[in-house]
Formats: structure tokens, C-alpha cells, sequence
């Protein structure tokens, strides 16, 4: 269990609880986790189904409210901003990668990889959206609809969309849940060499042990709680240790 | 498959609540209409029927009144209980500055006594001996008189009379007492001031055993066939009758509005039932998966649609209630003459009519998108993403619209080159709605450029959220096409009308500045006499005497032998203009003609026509001039010098008195020395042409804002048909909203990003609206065989362009409201 307060750390949550619904009905996804996420590092959440790291993810992402505790991204405490600063954050600092349903079907490729910039009102850096694009290899797709590209495809432009607008950090959503393994691994790759490359720093919640073996680290749920973590991971020690908690 | 329906109904209530209200306005309306009409006419039924009991037979006459003789031989008459003759004339109410009340003559009128009394008395009592007289109830109010109060009135030698005022009376539904207004007194006054030479009817009562149908045979053989006779029942149904055609012309146009309401909410259910079937093709799909054959799956549907229709149908006939009842208040209130004080009638024919219309329409309506539902396959259930729309126009879409487009072009065109008169208009309006038609088929092939167009400045200024909303916008071409259709039925109209009414604004504005080349006008008030009212003939000199006006310019004008002749006014401003000859040339014998008339007579300059005269017996005079025809001021037939009218008509009164300030910086100085001048002569008609172009304006503003209330409702409907259609696609679009949340979007963006797609369809549908709108506009004028002049009212057409952009963001506030204050979570988790 990490508690270090790195100064290079690019998200930190202390104390984050999540409790849905009250008194008796009330559910408890997170309970109280202290947890550290390095900048230039690819992270992995793990855990059992319910094990609350969706849930952790969206709270991490300023996407959901927490019920108690704080989570820094850089230097903002994202707990005390109003919706408007929240989402002015996201615009600035945060990419996404969800699981389906990534892009706008009514814009092409390479539209949608703009949009949060556009979004945002900055300009892409032209070098960085080469770069980009030629690494997801989707030159020749640019101008496509998402209707017209494969789930792959359409998973590559949406981690390219993150990317582009170089967050602070990105957070993936189940990002190969939907893909066949070959898809799957496309992206992981892609994924693991923008931060060896680019000094990206991803935290990706999924439940497959092989799409975690990608990450430096990988933290593990279970109860809304933080129970483990593994570096270096491999699919079997990933594997391993899922098992060790279920059991 | 009932249960699940009705469960399904339940579970989307609220998306068919909009449903339900485009229904609900429109039987709404039609009902409405016939529980206002039925009200009338049962309101118009009671009172007749209540006055039939009062008399056994009425008599009146075929042309000259009935003469005193003819009541006392009447009054003679076996069986016979009572008689009363009933006088009408003209007796002019002086206003309380003096002058005569209303540009046409009070009808002077006696208020019968004892058992044939059938007036209706507001307050006061019936006129008790010479010196009293009633006043209508409306009159009194616009002239400020009440019972105790004096009131002057003109008798038949124009001699002011005074009276006192005893009682205010109500015309009930004498349309022509209600137009001209009322004075009563008892019979023997009432016969001095209108100098009426007899009676208009004569109503007889009864005695005791004697049936009406007996007392009407006695009179027939005493009367023979000089007129009318009637028993009370038989005046009860011809005065229903009468009144009854005015009511069907009044249920004719409303009914036309109610089917325009009706049509555009066919437009917005089916739309609505296109989009529930395709947000349910999961549901369908799952339906057919565990065993529902495409034959439940339609039915179903089908059944949804007659359980809304029914709903909505029914709230409609009570919003019918309330329309009806608020119209007739409203019809009350403009004092016109209609029963006020009836109860709401709701008939069994209201009530069927109103439930069979709105079922039908909404079924019917329905009936595409359930045929829709039963094509969804069983493998739908698993897909889980909702696929995009791409359209295509095919080659049937293309060939029909086409059809259409041109058949509609073509019949306006014949409309317009060969036909004339009500047969062209109505055939240019034919060829407009067929012309729509086709736009409406054509529709979603149009909704993308003008989309793209009418996005172009939206895209510009609002950056993402505009560009994105300009894309939503043509996303689906089919619903926007069929969603902006029911706003441009409404833009259409209003267009129509507006270019219609302006044009003729603008024509009879034109003709009145030709018409009125002076400061002011006077005429003579109408009612007074059969025929043509003149002026006291000394009018002219009287002006003349005056220091502070310039010109005096007389009209003389005579109707006879079949033929209209007029004096050429004093002048350079009445010269009209020629178009062969020349009027310096008018002199003794001489003639100018109308241009119609010379071609009818098939006479040209140099020939010599005939004309008869009261006073020369006929005269040959010779052509030197034909007049072109003024827009509205069309040149009398035969003009002459006004030495040479005395000469062949003798002296009569001008028929209008043109006067010009002398100092046109001091025309209000020049009015009151005119209007002191005419103090003498109250019955004068002063008249400015600011005045009659005020009257010409507020006409046209009645007229404009009653079609633009009637319309109201059909635009309010596609409204309902655009937040009904946003809120859908909003639904449809949660986890795209959620995505765009995610990635940065505010909540303001997101909502802007709705209210510009609404903007974007507002305007799309009300552009179309307006060309075609300006288009058939100019159509429907070129049918009118008068010259009219075409004035597109540009200020007003750009404010519907402007109000329809802002009712489509008005109609996604709602939607907007929603999406943007969804959580992003809980929509990217929804399927």
C-alpha cells in the first residue's frame, strides 16, 4: 500500500469515501482509500466486480461527487470545485478513454480527436497530433466516421483524442473491454508506449489480468477498500493475486 | 400484449404528455368552434322561439312599408287580439359634441307596449309619452349617455329634437340594429321623427282559442298577396335561418384553421411515434425474440396511439369548453351580435366529431411508424448501439416530390395567366398546398444545405457546442424535415397573410393619397335616404366664406339611367390620369369617359355618346378624354363640368366636399373653422386622411390579428412538435451528452449546444416558410383583377424568421434543462 506523498505524483486521494443512498439502504463503494498515482507512470485498478473501481475512477476524474476525503490532480483539491471549475478542469488537465461509445458519430476521426481542444479553445500542437497519429496508425482514417471504423480503430482514436491534448493524466475505462485480444493489444501497446515515450501519465481501471500486465503498477480493490498492489506486473502475478482476493 | 402496452404507456408517459397536447389543441379547437356555434345558434334559437310565443303572425311587407290603413284593418280582424305595427327609419343620434353619431344614420325604431313587447330592456323602462326615447345598449356606452340623461336627435327634417333617456335596450340580434345602432320611442313619435310612411311589420296576437295557423288563413284572405304573412313559429325559423347562414360562414373559416391545427399535429405524432419506435426497437426486438409475431408488435403500437387519441381527444373536448366560452366572452365583449348570456352548449355531434377526429388523426398518424415497428428483426435485441440515420432520397421520393412541386407551380400558374376572380384564387391556393406537398416529401433531402445555411452563423459564433448543434441538427433528415414541416404550415400562412394584407394596405393607402390629394373630405352620413347621401348643396359656399381654407372642390354625383355621372372637381389635384385626349379640352357638350366604359361603349376621342339626363332629356356629347382607371379610385364612368351637370341634373347636394387648409402649416386652425362652419350641418362627415387611413389601418390590424390568433394555435402546436422531437433526440443522445460532459463541455455549453440546434430547425422551417409564404402571397394577388400593388412587409417577416429561431430555443428549454443537468456517470452508464 503506497502512502507516499511524492511530489511527483500526479493524482492523490486521501481518505475518499463514496457511500450511495442513506441509512439502511445505503451503499458503501469506497470506504476510506488513500491512494497515490505517480506522474510519467501507467497504473492499473483492479479488483473483483463491485469491488468499486469504476467508482473510484469517476471520483478520481472529477466525474462523480465524493462523500468524504480529497483528491488532489496537480495542485487543485478537485473536492471543493463547483461544476463549472470541474469542468473546466477536465478540459485542461484530464483525457479519457471509456470502454464503448468514445466518439461522436457526427464527426470524423480526426474531429473528434480535436474536439477537446476545441473544446477548450487551444490549438493543437501540430507536431504532437503527427506524432500521434502516426503512432495509432490512423493517417489514412482521418477523415473517416466513427460508423466506418472498426471497435479497434475506434478505441485508437479515442486514446489519440486523449492524448493530443497532453492532460495531466488520462483515465481509461475499461478501454479494451469491448475489443478482440489482437484490438486489445494494439492499444495496450499504444498505451504503454505513450508513457514510455511521451511521459504520459494513465491510470486505467479494467478487469483483465493481461490488459494490467501493460501497467508499472497495478493497485487492487476490494470493498471499497485498497487491499494491494503489485509492480512490475505480469499477467500471472496479476492473475495470482486476483485470486488471492477472491478467495 | 395489451398489458405490456399499457405498462409501456405508463413507463413514457411523459414523452406522449407532449403527444397528448398537440392532440389535445387541436380537437381542442374543432371543438371549440362547434360548442361557440352551437351556443350561438341555440342562444339565437331561444330567443326567436321566446319571441314566437309572444306573437301568433307576423306580417311584413314585400317592398313598401305597411300603410296605418292596412294595421287598423289588421286590428279589425276577427280573431284578433291585438295588433302592433313596428316602425324603422333613420333618426340620427347626435354625439355629445354635436354631430351626428357613426357614418351611418341611427336607425329610429318604436318599442312596441303591452303583450307583443318583445324588447329587451338593460336598464330604464319603455318610452312613456313623446319626450322619451331608449338608446341600444351599445351606443350608449360608446356615447357616454345613460338613463336620466338628454339626448338630441335629428327628426326627418333634420330639426334637432331633445328627449329624455329612460331605458338602454339590448338590439339582442338585429344584425342591422347592431351595426347602425338604435333609438327607440313610442309609435306615434317614432312614425313623426323617421317619417316613416308606415310600418316594417305588423304583429298580431291572438285572441283567446284562436290557433295561429287559423289567424294566418284569415289574414291571407284579407290581405291577399301585397305580404309576407307568418305565424310566430314560421318568423321564429326564418329569423334562425337568417341568422344561421352567418354562422356557417363563421364555422367554415374556423373549421379551415381547425384542420391546419389538426394537420400539423398529425405531423407531430407521427413524428413522435417514428422516434418511441426507434428508441424501442430493443424492446420490439425483444417482444419478437420470446415469441410476438410483427402482427402484435403493430397492433400494439396501434393500440398506444388509440389510447392517447382517446386521452387527449377527450381533455381536447373539454379545452373545446372552455375555448368556446372564452370566444363567445370575447365576441361579447366586441359587442357583436351574438346571445351573450346563452349557456355552453356541448352537443352530442361535438362530442362524437371531436372524439372520431382526434382518434382518427392520432391512428392514422400512427399507423407508418407501428408498420415501422413490425421490420424490426429479432437480432435487434442484442445490437447495442442505437445505428445512425443516413438518408438517401429515392427515386420514388424524388419522382413524386417532383410531381407535386410542379403540379402545384402549374395549377398556380393557370390560377394566375387564365383564370381570375374567386376561381383563380382558390385554384392558386389549390396549387399552394399541393406545391406544399411536395415540399413536405422533399423535405429531408432540403434540411441539410439549409441546415448548413441556416447554421452558417451559429457555427461562426459559437465555437464547439455551435458547430456540433449544426451538426445534430441535419443528423436525422427525415424527423427535422417533419418536425420543421409543422412549423413552416404556420410560418406559411402567416407570410401569406401578412404579404396579402400588407399589399392591400399599401394599394388602398395608394389610392387614398390619390383619392385624397386635400386636408379633408366631407361626406354626407349613410342611411338617410335611399341612394347616394348628399350634402345640403349650400356646403360648398359656406366653406368658400371661410379665411382660412384655400380650395373648395365640390363632387356632384348622380346615378341615372343605369349610369354614374360626376361633376370634374375644381382643381389640378383631381385631374386623374389620361389616357387619350385631353380634359383641358372638357367643356359645354363635352364628355370624359372611364376607360372601361369607353371600351364597353366601344367609343374613342372625337366619337359622340349618348346620355339621359333628369333635366335635358338625352344629350349627345362629344369624347374628348378617357380616364384610366386609379387603383381604387376609379374614374366615374361619364365626367362633365359642374356647369353642365346643373344643366343636365339640375342643383343638387355634393356628394363630397374636398377642402384644403389655406395655410398648410395651419391645418387645425382651418379644421375648427370647418368644423364651427358645420355645426349647422351635423350629419356631415369630416373626415381627414390620416382619419380614413386610421380606419383602413385599424380594419387591417382586426383583421391581421384575428387570422394570426387562429393561427397561433397551429404554430403553438409545432412547437410542441419541436421540444417533442428535441427531447427525444436528447434522450436518445444521453451518453454522447455525457461523453461531451467528460470531455470538457459546461453544462451552459451543453444546454447552448440544444438551444442552437433548436435555433437551427426554428429557422430552417420558418425560412421555407417565408419564401414560400411571399411566393404564393404574390400568387394569390395576381389573381385579383383589381391592380394591386405587391409589398413583401419586410420588417415582418424578418421578426417571423427572428421569433421562430427564438420559439425553437424556447421549445429546448425543457429538453436542454435536462441533458445538461444529467450525471455523467449515471449516463455513460445507461445503455
Amino acid at each position: 500500500m503506497t502512502m507516499t506523498t511524492d511530489v511527483r505524483a500526479a493524482v492523490v486521494a486521501r481518505g475518499l469515501s463514496k457511500t450511495y443512498g442513506q441509512g439502511d439502504a445505503a451503499v458503501h463503494a469506497l470506504r476510506g482509500i488513500d491512494v497515490s498515482f505517480a506522474t510519467g507512470a501507467f497504473t492499473a485498478i483492479m479488483g473483483p466486480s463491485g469491488s468499486g473501481k469504476s467508482t473510484l475512477m469517476h471520483c478520481l476524474a472529477g466525474l462523480d461527487t465524493v462523500s468524504s476525503g480529497h483528491v488532489h490532480i496537480g495542485d487543485a483539491d478537485i473536492t471543493t470545485l463547483s461544476d463549472k471549475q470541474l469542468t473546466l478542469l477536465r478540459r485542461e488537465r484530464i483525457g479519457f478513454v471509456f470502454q464503448a461509445f468514445n466518439l461522436l458519430p457526427t464527426l470524423t476521426a480526426e474531429q473528434n480527436i480535436r474536439l477537446p481542444l476545441e473544446i477548450a479553445g487551444r490549438q493543437a500542437d501540430q507536431v504532437l497530433m503527427d506524432r500521434v497519429v502516426e503512432t495509432v496508425g490512423l493517417r489514412d482514417r482521418l477523415s473517416h466516421k466513427p460508423s466506418q471504423l472498426s471497435g479497434g480503430q475506434q478505441q485508437r482514436v479515442a486514446v489519440a483524442r486523449a492524448l493530443v491534448s497532453k492532460p495531466q493524466v488520462i483515465f481509461a475505462d475499461e478501454p479494451t473491454g469491448n475489443l478482440d485480444s489482437r484490438s486489445g493489444a494494439e492499444v495496450l501497446s499504444f498505451l504503454r508506449r505513450s508513457v514510455r515515450e511521451l511521459g504520459q501519465t494513465i491510470v486505467m481501471v479494467t478487469h483483465d489480468p493481461v490488459a494490467a500486465s501493460y501497467a508499472d503498477r497495478v493497485v487492487f480493490l476490494r470493498d471499497g477498500l485498497l487491499v494491494s498492489e503489485v509492480t512490475q506486473p505480469t499477467p500471472q502475478s496479476v492473475h495470482d493475486m486476483l485470486l488471492k482476493l477472491e478467495a | 400484449m395489451l398489458r405490456t402496452t399499457l405498462a409501456g404507456l405508463v413507463a413514457h408517459r411523459l414523452r406522449l404528455l407532449l403527444t397528448s397536447l398537440a392532440i389535445t389543441l387541436g380537437v381542442g379547437f374543432i371543438s371549440g368552434t362547434f360548442v361557440l356555434t352551437d351556443t350561438i345558434e341555440q342562444g339565437f334559437r331561444q330567443l326567436f322561439t321566446a319571441d314566437a310565443d309572444k306573437v301568433a303572425v307576423a306580417v311584413t311587407p314585400k317592398d313598401e312599408d305597411i300603410p296605418g290603413d292596412v294595421l287598423a284593418k289588421l286590428k279589425a280582424l276577427p280573431g284578433v287580439a291585438g295588433a302592433q305595427g313596428l316602425v324603422r327609419g333613420t333618426a340620427p343620434l347626435l354625439d355629445k359634441s354635436g354631430r351626428a353619431a357613426g357614418s351611418t344614420a341611427t336607425s329610429g325604431i318604436s318599442v312596441a307596449t303591452g303583450p307583443l313587447d318583445r324588447t329587451i330592456y338593460v336598464s330604464g323602462k319603455a318610452p312613456g309619452g313623446p319626450g322619451e326615447a331608449v338608446l341600444d345598449e351599445n351606443t350608449a356606452t360608446t356615447r357616454q349617455f345613460e338613463v336620466g340623461d338628454t339626448v338630441t336627435v335629428l327628426d326627418v327634417a333634420e330639426k334637432r329634437r331633445q328627449f329624455t333617456l329612460v331605458g338602454v335596450i339590448d338590439v339582442g340580434v338585429d344584425q342591422n340594429l347592431a351595426f347602425t345602432g338604435a333609438v327607440g320611442f313610442d309609435t306615434a313619435t317614432a312614425l313623426e321623427m323617421t317619417g316613416a310612411k308606415g310600418y316594417h311589420e305588423v304583429d298580431l296576437a291572438a285572441a283567446a282559442g284562436v290557433s295561429p295557423e287559423t289567424l294566418k288563413k284569415t289574414v291571407s284572405e284579407a290581405l291577399g298577396r301585397t305580404y309576407t304573412i307568418r305565424t310566430g313559429e314560421e318568423l321564429a325559423q326564418k329569423l334562425a335561418l337568417d341568422s344561421n347562414v352567418q354562422l356557417d360562414y363563421l364555422v367554415l373559416v374556423l373549421l379551415l384553421f381547425g384542420c391546419v391545427a389538426m394537420f400539423v399535429a398529425a405531423l407531430v405524432i407521427y413524428n413522435t411515434f417514428n422516434i418511441l419506435v426507434a428508441q424501442r426497437t430493443r424492446e420490439m426486438a425483444l417482444l419478437r425474440c420470446i415469441g410476438a409475431t410483427r402482427g402484435q408488435v403493430f397492433r400494439s403500437i396501434l393500440l398506444e396511439s388509440v389510447v392517447v387519441g382517446l386521452i387527449s381527444s377527450a381533455l381536447g373536448l373539454l379545452v373545446g369548453l372552455g375555448l368556446g366560452a372564452l370566444a363567445l366572452s370575447a365576441l361579447s365583449r366586441f359587442d357583436a351580435p351574438v346571445p351573450s348570456d346563452a349557456t355552453i352548449a356541448l352537443t352530442p355531434r361535438t362530442i362524437v366529431l371531436g372524439l372520431v377526429v382526434g382518434l382518427l388523426v392520432t391512428v392514422v398518424a400512427a399507423v407508418l411508424p407501428a408498420r415501422g415497428a413490425t421490420r424490426v428483426a429479432p437480432i435487434a435485441a442484442l445490437r447495442s448501439q442505437v445505428e445512425e440515420q443516413t438518408f438517401r432520397a429515392g427515386l420514388a421520393r424524388s419522382i413524386s416530390a417532383g410531381l407535386l412541386l410542379a403540379g402545384g407551380l402549374g395549377l398556380t400558374a393557370v390560377a394566375i395567366w387564365v383564370l381570375d376572380g374567386d376561381i383563380g384564387l382558390l385554384t392558386a391556393m389549390g396549387g399552394g398546398a399541393v406545391f406544399f406537398l411536395g415540399v413536405i416529401v422533399i423535405g429531408p433531402v432540403l434540411i441539410s444545405p439549409l441546415s448548413a445555411f441556416a447554421g452558417w452563423v451559429p457555427r461562426k459564433v459559437f465555437g464547439v457546442p455551435g458547430r456540433l448543434a449544426v451538426d445534430n441538427s441535419r443528423r436525422n433528415p427525415k424527423r427535422a424535415a417533419t418536425t420543421t414541416v409543422a412549423l413552416t404550415i404556420g410560418v406559411t400562412l402567416m407570410t401569406l397573410i401578412s404579404v396579402i394584407t400588407t399589399s392591400t394596405r399599401e394599394t388602398v393607402v395608394g389610392s387614398l393619397d390619390e383619392q385624397f390629394p386635400v386636408d379633408f373630405m366631407i361626406t354626407a352620413q349613410y342611411g338617410r335616404e335611399d341612394g347616394r347621401p348628399l350634402l345640403p348643396s349650400e356646403v360648398p359656399a359656406k366653406l368658400r366664406a371661410l379665411p382660412e381654407v384655400g380650395l373648395v372642390a365640390e363632387l356632384r354625383q348622380v346615378d341615372h339611367g343605369g349610369v354614374t355621372v360626376g361633376s370634374l372637381p375644381d382643381g389640378a389635384a383631381f385631374r386623374p390620369e389620361v389616357t387619350s385626349g385631353s380634359l383641358a379640352a372638357l367643356g359645354p357638350g363635352t364628355v370624359a369617359l372611364a376607360d372601361d366604359q369607353a371600351k364597353n361603349l366601344g367609343v374613342r376621342v372625337g366619337d359622340t355618346v349618348p346620355l339621359d339626363t333628369t333635366e335635358a332629356g338625352r344629350v349627345d356629347l362629344k369624347v374628348v378624354a378617357v380616364l384610366a382607371d386609379g387603383d381604387f379610385n376609379q374614374a366615374l364612368p361619364y365626367t362633365v363640368t359642374l356647369a353642365d351637370f346643373e344643366k343636365y341634373y339640375g342643383v343638387v347636394g355634393p356628394a363630397r366636399v374636398y377642402v384644403k387648409a389655406k395655410d398648410p402649416a395651419a391645418v387645425d386652425a382651418s379644421r375648427r373653422a370647418v368644423e364651427s362652419a358645420l355645426v349647422a350641418y351635423p350629419t356631415a362627415q369630416l373626415s381627414s386622411a390620416a382619419e380614413v387611413r386610421g380606419e383602413f389601418d385599424e380594419a387591417f390590424d382586426m383583421m391581421f390579428t384575428i387570422f394570426a390568433a387562429l393561427l397561433g394555435l397551429a404554430i403553438l402546436i409545432s412547437l410542441l412538435g419541436i421540444a417533442n422531437t428535441l427531447s427525444l433526440s436528447v434522450h436518445e443522445r444521453t451518453r454522447e451528452s455525457a461523453l461531451l460532459r467528460a470531455l470538457g463541455l459546461t453544462r451552459p455549453q451543453l444546454r447552448g449546444m440544444l438551444s442552437i440546434e433548436a435555433l437551427v430547425l426554428g429557422l430552417v422551417g420558418a425560412m421555407v416558410g417565408v419564401v414560400i409564404g411571399v411566393a404564393f402571397g404574390w400568387a394569390a394577388l395576381q389573381t385579383i383583377p383589381n391592380e394591386t400593388v405587391f409589398v413583401v412587409p419586410v420588417g415582418q417577416v424578418l421578426l417571423y424568421l427572428v421569433l421562430s429561431a427564438l420559439a425553437g430555443v424556447l421549445a429546448a428549454v425543457l429538453p436542454a434543462r435536462r441533458a445538461a443537468n444529467a450525471s455523467i456517470v449515471g449516463s455513460l452508464a445507461s445503455s
